[in-house]
């Protein structure tokens, strides 16, 4: 009876969310349906059905859970397409097989993903009809090629998941590189809508469409594009990691702990590759806005925003603190990595110093007499650090550092043995002390200098920080060419702790994505087309920070309720055929595998000691 | 069940961080009452109000800041100067190309960046605009401008502005000084039916002990003049700790000051 003791609790906890859920809805409906006509127009605006919900919350979190999943259906076909192809290549099967677990939680996503893209769509129709009339008189003609990349991605996707193993593997990758073809192009359809309404373009004075093509190809649009294709690989591969850490502590032999350690690895590692150039593309989207308009860009970074980007700053920097915190622990079962340990206080110490820079507020919104006190907007002492040459400088040294842990894990079991190993390491030493010295030379420089200059800074300090992860890892991989291995990797011997750490880096990152996604809508203020179109709705202003960080949580709630249901029935793919109870002993009912027990794999040999990094 | 409960403590504590920095709504710029028969210094006032709130201008400008501009030029002495920027221009002239052409010229030292005005999102009127004129010109200098004074550039400004989208908190704009005295909690510290101090002085007889100004200030400045016995400090701490800063409008601080003053006693 135990594992069905382990079954029913994740089962009652969603049972009572979605049960209260249902509660919270009755009641609203009832009070609605007595008190409030249903679709009462009101100036292009209806009211949401449910009291104390507003239009705008219930749009805000259904646009949020959309895509929410429609970064995960998106992400994971990109990397599982990849690790298919590492596998095809190398012909080791472990990659393949891991490719296909990725491509399981895809069906079912892809499911809730269309359903919520409806339930926005009709939101939108309802409660917002002078705002979704403004856009399709803009982007009608989008709405055909969306629905045909739809409906090929459907074909591909079910073709590429229920394909497997059952076509020519070329077949099979081309599949793969038609799903993820059309489901970016599916993506940047859908961000031409959103990017026109914060820096809209191709229309007149009076707003009417004068080009289609300039309407799409605004200020914003490549750099959304671009930033969402990279943070979606991120928040997919973080999501994917959870799935690993989940069935990990489910596992129940050796043989599945080791499999979902390394799933939950791969998972981690490609979340977090992703993560290191997100800020570089983050950079560039900002600029953008600044160069549509200075005055939404202030409102974004200097203004009635600036206090979200602190709240970002702890979301990121608690994400390089458990993305290295994971790394740290993963050492420990690889044999040889007692050389390093002694390393890991300077690098926590970095990170630290680097989220504590990076968390300084700089314009302090402030009442008359705070602004008083302190002498004007800025902290006396703390705001020499809220500037963003100190921020850029933290930035850099975080992802430098998290580069570094990510070497010393890589190398844990490794002992170079070509005979130029010490000058290699001696120039990877020298790559990175020459490469923080810019960073932090160009970082003090930039508080002499006028805003002009300093702004150009941060191209250099981000070239040099690439640079040196380009150099230092060609070294590395030619520096460790024929290593000596000091030991397998033990997949598997990895604390539970460890697991926790992943299911953190997920939820951060879904909680990092609703901040970012309020922000990208919240900047605008009170125009749902900025400039263009007013929103006149009792909705209009900005709601406070406190008010949006609950709606995120909400969201993200929700999000991870889907999420386990979809972990659960993916799981049912790997259980055992049903069969009558009265002919089961109970000494054999734990032969029933359960999800959450580690089922969906059958215990093999432990196959995967060794697997490299 | 420890998954559910890690990610409810996860989110629950990222909830507390947005808890944790300053609380700030942000309502939609509110349409400042313009008149003709406007005195200049109410004209000031209005242009004042405009810059600091519909016009947006403090998230770029600053006014005598010490220590140099923060993204555009300072505007402390702007009355004073800018009648010298530009060769064959006088002082409303210049104001008004800086405003509706803010391109046309770019002060020396500072990028392009100035949104016309008078366009959306800004959308100032040209009523405004001459508001705004006034004010900068009362900066250093002497405001000369009228709503009757004509530029050139006007007649390119939305004819009526925007509707305020919504009223500002609890729809309290509509409220006289005894709502607004309830609705941001002034009686749980001073009584204002008898001379009895609470937390607080009475304002039964305030409006005559004090000028509307006095009033002003003493609401806006609490700590300026602290009444005999009392603390300074507690008043500004309790405003900022109920937001009372963030959320009043200045129609409504205008109200409240009118309705403190024509409290007489008796």
């Amino acid at each position: 009876m135990k594992h069905r003791k382990a079954l029913s609790k994740p089962f009652l906890a969603v049972s009572f969310l979605l049960l209260c859920v249902f509660v919270f809805v009755w009641d609203g409906a009832q009070a609605a349906g007595s008190s409030m006509p249903l679709l009462q127009d009101a100036g292009g605006y209806r009211p949401f059905p449910i009291e104390g919900i507003s239009s705008r919350v219930a749009m805000w979190v259904v646009a949020e859970l959309h895509l929410m999943f429609a970064a995960f259906v998106l992400a994971v076909p990109l990397f599982a397409l990849i690790i298919e192809f590492i596998g095809y290549k190398t012909g080791d099967r472990r990659y393949d097989e891991l490719a296909y677990e990725f491509t399981k939680l895809l069906s079912v996503s892809f499911s809730f993903t269309a359903t919520l893209g409806a339930l926005l769509t009709f939101g939108l129709i309802v409660l917002y009809p002078k705002l979704t009339e403004y856009l399709m008189s803009i982007f009608s003609w989008t709405f055909f090629p969306y629905v045909l990349l739809f409906f090929l991605e459907a074909i591909f996707l079910y073709s590429y998941y229920y394909g497997w193993g059952k076509m020519n593997p070329k077949v099979h990758l081309l599949l793969g590189v038609l799903l993820n073809l059309t489901g970016t192009a599916i993506m940047f359809i859908a961000d031409a809508w959103l990017t026109f309404m914060n820096t809209p373009a191709g229309i007149d004075e009076a707003g009417n469409l004068v080009s289609l093509w300039g309407a799409i190809n605004n200020y914003t649009w490549m750099p959304i594009n671009i930033h969402r294709l990279i943070a979606n690989v991120a928040f997919g591969g973080s999501i994917a990691a959870a799935y690993g850490a989940y069935k990990f502590l489910g596992a129940r032999t050796e043989a599945e702990k080791a499999h979902y350690d390394w799933m939950g690895y791969v998972g981690n590692f490609i979340a977090i590759s992703a993560l290191l150039p997100l800020p570089f593309a983050g950079y560039w989207l900002g600029r953008e806005i600044y160069a549509f308009s200075q005055t939404l860009g202030i409102t974004l970074m200097g203004g009635t925003f600036s206090w979200l980007f602190i709240i970002q700053a702890v979301l990121i920097g608690n994400l390089f603190l458990a993305a290295n915190y994971y790394l740290w622990l993963g050492m420990e079962r690889i044999p040889g990595s007692e050389r390093y340990r002694k390393f890991i206080k300077y690098l926590l110490a970095s990170i630290t110093a680097c989220f504590i820079v990076w968390a300084t507020p700089h314009s302090l919104v402030a009442t008359v007499e705070e602004a008083r006190q302190m002498g004007g907007a800025h902290h006396p002492v703390l705001g020499v650090l809220g500037v963003m040459s100190a921020k850029n400088t933290a930035v850099n040294i975080l992802i430098l550092t998290t580069f570094i842990s990510f070497l010393l894990y890589r190398r844990s079991n490794k002992e170079a043995t070509v005979s130029w190993a010490k000058a290699g390491k001696t120039a990877q030493f020298a790559i990175f002390a020459v490469v923080v010295g810019i960073v932090v030379f160009l970082g003090v420089y930039g508080y002499f200098v006028e805003a002009t200059v300093r702004i150009g800074l941060s191209v250099p300090q981000v070239l040099s920080v690439l640079f040196a992860m380009v150099s230092v890892t060609i070294i590395d991989i030619f520096l460790f060419r024929d290593a000596k291995i000091t030991g397998p990797i033990q997949w598997g011997k990895m604390p539970n702790r460890a697991q926790y750490a992943l299911f953190f880096i997920a939820i951060t990152f879904a909680w990092t994505m609703g901040l970012m996604g309020y922000v990208r809508a919240g900047m605008r203020q009170h125009w749902h087309v900025y400039g263009v179109l007013e929103d006149t709705s009792p909705d209009a202003f900005t709601p406070t920070l406190g008010f949006a960080s609950n709606v995120i949580s909400v969201t993200v709630l929700i999000f991870f309720t889907f999420i386990a249901i979809v972990f659960w029935i993916t799981g049912l793919s790997g259980r055992k055929a049903w069969v009558a109870r009265p002919d089961v002993p109970p000494e054999d009912e734990t032969a029933q595998a359960l999800p959450g027990d580690g089922d969906a794999q059958p215990a093999k040999q432990p196959a995967w000691e060794g697997a490299a990094s | 069940m420890k998954i559910f409960a890690f990610t409810i403590l996860v989110s629950a504590f990222y909830s507390y961080v947005g808890q944790w920095v300053p609380q700030k709504e942000t309502y939609p710029p509110e349409t400042v009452e313009l008149s003709a028969d406007m005195t200049t210094e109410e004209l000031v006032a209005a242009g004042q109000e405009i810059v600091a709130g519909k016009g947006t201008c403090l998230g770029c400008h600053t006014i005598g800041q010490e220590g140099g501009a923060l993204r555009f030029p300072d505007l402390g002495n702007i009355g004073a100067v800018a009648g010298t920027r530009r060769e064959g221009y006088s002082d409303v002239e210049y104001l008004a190309e800086s405003l509706y052409e803010p391109n046309v010229f770019i002060v020396e030292g500072f990028n392009p960046g100035m949104p016309a005005v008078h366009r959306p999102p800004i959308g100032l009127t040209d009523q405004e605009i001459l508001a705004v004129i006034a004010y900068l010109q009362s900066l250093g200098g002497t405001p000369t401008v009228t709503l009757a004074t004509e530029l050139r550039w006007q007649g390119q400004a939305p004819a009526t502005p925007a509707a305020p989208a919504t009223p500002s908190p609890g729809g309290a704009e509509a409220m006289d000084g005894p709502a607004l005295v309830q609705a941001y909690l002034c009686n749980t510290c001073h009584s204002f039916d008898a001379p009895t101090p609470g937390a607080g002085p009475s304002l039964y007889d305030v409006g005559r002990r004090l000028s509307k100004a006095e009033i002003y200030e003493a609401i806006m400045e609490p700590d300026a003049v602290v009444a005999e016995g009392y603390a300074p400090g507690v008043m500004g701490a309790t405003l900022n700790a109920t937001g009372f800063y963030d959320r009043i409008t200045s129609a409504q601080l205008k109200t409240l000051v009118d309705y403190l003053a024509s409290l007489q006693g008796g």
